[in-house]
């Protein structure tokens, strides 16, 4: 299938790459906050059209450019839709969102970095070479850290500090599973060889059992540190609660599929190697306990975009589920459920940059009657919070409907039945604090100096602001109605070439 | 695979540097000065490039002499040069809240350490390269990735967090030099580069510390929980 | 048959001969770096001579353990050089009574009756001292071990001659990182064992004191055996440390008498080698605060995993 590079899909790669380089030269090259926020932006929009175009390509074939560095398949340019989607949502809130914020002195960096962030991110999927892939997802936490503490808080800086330390020294674990890969399978190929994934796919069946368990064990833990699986998650809740609303839109929407990417890779490496059922059981386990996690600390939240982050921990390990439990309906259910968490998350993350705007506060205690202070915004917002939860009728309901029905087919069925009831604790849980915050009647405002204090500042949300939630929840509510066929048949290319001997 | 079949003299000083590695890991997690722990890891890396030319010499390599020079130059020099500037800069000479007194962490490391063996053994067994020196990097890589981590949890010296994910890194490549000497040499370079990058971000982020969280020590970054 | 079994009398006469003058010795030294005059070499053998020749006081509060004690010790330490390479590198008759550990059990009898023997009086140093030699003992006996472990790993064996014949015929071994990290936890091992700092203080009487602590009832007699086996007991751990691990050569072979005479003349060479080291260390070391006393230890029982992790690779 692999064929040499063609000029159509090499120049959209060249886009896809080039386009937000080229707006971080900008960005660094101009100090003009205006100009940096257009360039981020015209990128962005440039990368999803290019992403657009090259998903027919890549459905068609699987081919490598540049000395074989990359690679377009199928599965890396869905994640490549997902990750674009999200940086152009992300760029349109961040005009309005870090306009707000007063920082024009330092905006021309943000969006250099922002940008950057968005490459690493895009560049993530493309990656052919395992140790290149390994060293993108590094290089997207070195960039994504100064993101997150670009305010410059005690807090942000925790976060920030917390976030490289537990990242760095996971990840360099899946660096160790991937000396061990390359260490197996130069037992069988030579000293010397390029390990990509084509590459050890094929060694696998060859593989030492005891060397690719480990190996698979190894990275299945470093990269699911990135993805933020409980329970080496604790860096997420923090990182993605500190950061600016359109920073922690990228990180849970854009990053974590990036490295989601890689264990699912993996997991069909496994099944090709001769280590039986383990990994797939991991898998599932450790989607099924960061659920368990997720739910614990959902009930209980005090902060609105900490809520948001253990919303994020749920859904990677919907995810991993998906990715466990295999099999065509589960990978299906995984992509479907990764573009909707990508759209989905970026909303809410929106809304609580929103709320965070008009009310000056995390808190969710001191949140109140969120209709009434922003109506268009906040009706986005509950319906992005109703579609969260999984509940129809979006799209994030025939994903999770999907890969529970994947799931009962498996050996691991008893992890759909614990899912079901973490996602019903979940549902109940997220929407309560959902309840609170416009229903409940809120503090007379002359009683309450911070809502005093903030409607005496009011001003309207900008439209930045808005615009993108609607784009967001628009096609969330389309492929909850409606699961396009080509997408049906996209799904079931990916999970052939995921199929492997091994696989359920 | 070079470590299988080596000769006896080659593989007892690859071991040997193997151990003095892990021996001065053990040297940073047994002391309580930062300028101790810098001290330490020069040497360390300056003793995994020694390591480097070696495995070129005896398996052939060329390449690794070049490894073996950039590992000197960044990981023995340059690194230890932009650490002990942050150093400097912070007015902080020795951890003083540990969490683990210095000899504690020796007796757990070293418990680590048997960990490590068994979990070696073990793989080494299984491939039928029980005895030989892959065993041994395989003991020593494993036993500083859970040293590294020994340290990340009980030091909360900014300064040390950094260099325990220095040493990560080096156990990782340390075992690697040993295990796959044939990998390819664009890897090892961005590696070593990326390494750099991670200390340049770091620096900047403990500026940030300083600067704006008034610590310089991650066990008072403590408000963010639940 | 009769020279071994007058070789292996030989041998026990060698530590009990020897044991205070390597004691003067070291004492000797250490005044010396301190640019002191100090005691001449042969000061132990004065000092028992006169205690052997003092009126014992006992304790009213004392019982028969205080008598045995001294005893007991004392017997120890002339049954252990029974078992180990003292002069000749084969074993003798009643060589294979006992492996290392056997021998370590037996020193840790006599250490074991002392500190009873300091209880036994019920003064207060007698506990002090007794409880601090039982805490360093508790720190030190899996050290020990996990040496004895190791020495096994590398020779296969647990008898001291086959780790002096290995080390001998097979210099690669002899050079191994496994051999020389057990060589460096034994001899952190030695000092503690054998009351020297880092942990032990050099002025005897004071009030960090330890061993001194346990005997400070005792006089005449009884207190010149108590002292003359400390000696012996460091005599023999010098032993241990000098055949079995770091200079293994120049012991007799053949078991004549001149043989015997020369083992015990480059014995005594290779002790004042190992007492150089030790007094470097007391010279530069300063006594370590009560509670750090787990750290040379540590470091200790650390080098003997690496040494079992280096024995990996055969």
């Amino acid at each position: 299938m692999i064929e040499t590079a063609t000029t159509p899909v090499a120049a959209l790669l060249g886009v896809i790459l080039l386009a937000p380089l080229l707006a971080v030269l900008v960005c660094l090259g101009t100090r003009r906050p205006r100009v940096a926020e257009y360039a981020n932006l015209i990128a962005a929009v440039l990368v999803l059209l290019a992403v657009l175009r090259l998903l027919p390509a890549a459905l068609a074939a699987t081919r490598t450019f540049w000395g074989g560095y990359l690679i377009v398949d199928p599965l890396g340019a869905w994640v490549l839709l997902s990750v674009a989607t999200v940086y152009l949502l992300a760029s349109i809130y961040a005009i309005g969102y870090m306009r707000h914020l007063n920082e024009d002195a330092r905006l021309h960096r943000f969006y250099a970095l922002f940008a950057g962030f968005g490459l690493t991110t895009l560049s993530g999927p493309l990656m052919n070479n395992i140790g290149v892939y390994w060293i993108a997802i590094e290089l997207t936490t070195l960039v994504s850290t100064f993101l997150v503490c670009f305010e410059l808080g005690r807090e942000s800086i925790e976060a920030a500090w917390k976030y490289i330390v537990v990242v760095s020294g996971g990840i360099s674990l899946a660096l160790l599973g991937i000396i061990f890969f390359y260490w197996g399978g130069s037992l069988h190929l030579g000293a010397t060889y390029d390990l990509t994934w084509a590459a050890l796919r094929e060694v696998a069946p060859q593989l030492n059992p005891t060397v690719a368990l480990m190996a698979f064990l190894l990275v299945l833990v470093g990269f699911g540190t990135k993805v933020g699986l409980a329970p080496m998650h604790t860096w997420l809740p923090d990182a993605h609660s500190e950061g600016p609303a359109p920073v922690s839109a990228m990180l849970s929407g854009a990053l974590l599929n990036t490295a989601m990417i890689g264990i699912a890779r993996f997991i069909q490496v496994s099944d090709a190697a001769r280590v039986g059922l383990l990994p797939r059981v991991v898998v599932v386990a450790v989607g099924t306990f960061s659920l368990l996690v997720a739910a614990l600390f959902i009930t209980r939240q005090m902060g609105i975009k900490r809520l948001m982050a253990y919303s994020s921990v749920e859904h990677m390990g919907v995810m991993a589920l998906g990715f466990g439990f295999g099999g065509p309906l589960g990978i299906a259910g995984a992509l479907y459920h990764m573009l909707g968490h990508s759209l989905n998350k970026s909303l809410m993350f929106f809304g609580a940059g929103n709320a965070m705007q008009v009310f000056h506060t995390k808190r969710i205690s001191r949140i109140h009657q969120v209709l009434a202070r922003m109506p268009v915004a906040g009706l986005l917002w509950l319906a992005g919070a109703v579609a969260i939860t999984g509940a129809p009728p979006f799209g994030l309901f025939l994903s999770e409907m999907t890969i529970l029905r994947a799931g009962l087919a498996t050996p691991n069925a008893w992890a759909v039945f614990v899912m079901l009831l973490l996602l019903i604790v979940i549902f109940v849980g997220f929407l309560n604090h959902f309840r609170a915050m416009y229903f409940s009647p809120g503090v007379p405002a002359d009683l309450s100096p911070v809502t005093a204090r903030a409607s005496s500042h009011a001003h309207p949300l900008s439209l930045w602001c808005i615009v993108p939630m609607w784009l967001a929840v628009i096609p969330l509510l389309v492929l909850g109605l409606w699961w396009p066929a080509a997408f049906a048949h996209y799904f079931a290319v990916v999970a052939a070439q995921l199929a492997g001997p091994g696989a359920p | 695979m070079l470590a299988a079949h080596l000769a006896p003299l080659a593989a007892s000083f690859f071991s040997l540097l193997a151990i003095a590695s892990l021996l001065l890991s053990f040297v940073m997690l047994g002391s309580r000065w930062l300028k101790d722990y810098l001290v330490a890891f020069a040497l360390q890396s300056w003793l995994i490039a020694l390591l480097s030319a070696a495995v070129g010499y005896y398996g052939g390599y060329h390449e690794l002499y070049l490894i073996a020079l950039l590992t000197a130059l960044f990981r023995g020099l340059l690194l230890p040069y932009l650490i002990l500037r942050i150093i400097r800069r912070l007015n902080v000479d020795r951890e003083l809240h540990e969490r683990l007194s210095p000899s504690s962490s020796l007796v757990v490391g070293a418990l680590l350490v048997l960990f490590a063996f068994v979990v070696a053994t073990h793989l080494g067994s299984s491939l039928g390269l029980a005895g030989t020196v892959a065993v041994l990097a395989l003991t020593v890589m494993l036993s500083m990735k859970l040293i590294g981590f020994l340290m990340l949890v009980v030091r909360g010296e900014a300064l040390s967090q950094i260099l325990a994910l220095l040493v990560l890194e080096n156990g990782i490549f340390l075992g690697s030099q040993i295990l796959v000497p044939g990998m390819p040499l664009l890897i090892e370079l961005v590696i070593l580069f990326d390494l750099l990058v991670v200390v340049a971000c770091f620096g900047v982020l403990v500026r940030f510390l300083v600067m704006h969280a008034g610590t310089s020590s991650a066990h008072n970054l403590r408000r963010l929980v639940g | 048959m009769t020279r071994d079994i007058l070789l292996q009398i030989a041998q026990v006469v060698t530590v009990l001969a020897l044991a205070p003058l390597l004691q003067g010795v070291i004492l000797q030294w250490e005044e010396r770096v301190q640019r002191a005059q100090g005691p001449g070499i042969f000061q132990p053998y004065r000092d028992l001579w006169k205690l052997f020749h003092k009126q014992g006081v006992v304790p009213e509060t004392a019982s028969f353990i205080y008598w045995i004690a001294p005893v007991v010790a004392f017997t120890c330490m002339l049954t252990v050089p029974i078992l180990i390479p003292v002069l000749t590198n084969f074993p003798l008759p009643e060589s294979d009574m006992g492996d290392i550990l056997g021998g370590g059990l037996i020193l840790t009898l006599g250490s074991f009756l002392v500190s009873l023997a300091g209880l036994d009086s019920g003064s207060a140093y007698g506990g002090v001292g007794s409880s601090r030699a039982v805490m360093l003992g508790i720190l030190a006996e899996p050290t020990l071990i996990l040496v004895f472990v190791g020495i096994t790993l590398l020779a296969k064996a647990m008898l001291p001659f086959v780790v002096n014949h290995l080390l001998v015929a097979q210099p690669a071994v002899y050079w191994s990182p496994a051999h020389l990290f057990l060589v460096a936890a034994f001899f952190i091992l030695l000092l503690v064992e054998t009351d020297r700092l880092p942990i032990h203080s050099s002025t005897h009487i004071e009030v960090y004191m330890i061993d001194e602590a346990r005997i400070l009832e005792y006089s005449g007699p009884l207190l010149a055996l108590l002292k003359w086996a400390s000696w012996m007991k460091q005599f023999i751990l010098y032993t241990l440390f000098s055949n079995v691990f770091l200079l293994p050569w120049g012991l007799s072979v053949q078991g004549r008498a001149a043989g015997a005479l020369g083992a015990a003349v480059a014995l005594f060479g290779k002790f004042l080698v190992v007492a150089l080291a030790v007094v470097f260390i007391e010279t530069a070391q300063s006594r370590l605060r009560y509670f750090r006393y787990q750290e040379p230890l540590a470091a200790s029982f650390l080098l003997a995993i690496l040494a079992i992790v280096a024995n990996q690779l055969r």
